[in-house]
């Protein structure tokens, strides 16, 4: 699993690339914590993403969490399949604010 | 490299090509090896006739009875040793796990709730959402869990 990260204005952007399992998961919620910590709205691409599981959706959750505790923005975008099945599984697809692509996650 | 095809050997027809398929892995518990055994799981319900979705939610359960021994059974340590035996039947497949780590509380197998907003206790949820029978033992010195997936179609024991 990898992350890159772009800067647009008022927002932070996450690329993720590869698969998220309990050995990827903490380097994915570390950055996601840190780049929520220096901006309003953080959204996170994860088109990319070929894999994911229940301690990658923990990390989701976390990073959810401290958006709403710290009154910012969470969105994610690019969801495939996997992805999609995964959080549906988890009954989180409602918790989540999701769009279909990054043009779509900037305006929300 | 060159391939000489005059040399190569002739491919032998393939003898009992049917009934059971098995197979076992004996692994370290470093979640490096999770992609390459929930890989081998996907390939081994597609090969047994499950749709595409099914393979991907098969794999997924593997992966997360996997991270669950890691994580629990041997609190994180990646040098321990896990079993996994597999075995194709002709209505299901099975997949059982053994590790010599502590023991698990049963009742975790059990399904719990689920809290949107927790952070923890979803892997066994995924296990129990996707396989159709989930069964956990302790046994002397290990613990025993075992997975099975039926075939769509196929009569489950009630």
């Amino acid at each position: 699993m990898k992350t890159a990260t772009r800067q647009r204005p008022g927002t932070t952007i996450v690329d993720v690339t590869g698969d998220i399992d309990m050995g990827t998961s903490p380097g994915l919620r570390k950055t996601l914590l840190d780049s929520l910590k220096r901006t309003p709205r953080l959204v996170v691409n994860l088109r990319e993403v070929r894999y994911v599981d229940s301690s990658g959706i923990a990390s989701l959750v976390e990073v959810l969490k401290e958006a709403r505790n710290t009154e910012k923005q969470l969105v994610l975008f690019g969801l495939n399949k996997t992805v999609q099945e995964v959080l549906q599984l988890t009954h989180l697809t409602r918790i989540f604010e999701i769009r279909e692509t990054e043009e779509e996650a900037l305006r929300a | 490299m060159s391939c000489n095809k005059e040399n190569a050997p002739e491919l032998l027809p393939a003898q009992g090509a049917s009934g059971p398929l098995k197979f076992q892995m004996r692994m370290a518990s470093d979640p490096r090896l999770l992609a390459v055994v929930r890989s081998t799981a996907a390939e081994l319900a597609a090969v047994w006739g499950f749709k595409d979705e099914q393979c991907r939610g098969i794999a997924l359960a593997i992966d997360e009875a996997l991270s669950n021994v890691i994580r629990h059974a041997y609190k994180n340590r990646c040098d321990q040793e896990i079993e996994l035996h597999c075995q194709a039947h002709a209505d299901c497949l099975e997949f059982i796990f053994v590790d010599r780590g502590e023991s698990a509380d049963p009742a975790k197998f059990c399904g719990q709730p689920l809290d949107e907003v927790a952070l923890g206790g979803r892997g066994t949820h995924l296990i129990r959402q996707i396989m159709d029978e989930v069964c956990y033992e302790r046994l002397p010195g290990r613990n025993r869990l075992c997975l099975k997936k039926f075939l769509p179609g196929a009569r489950r024991k009630v």
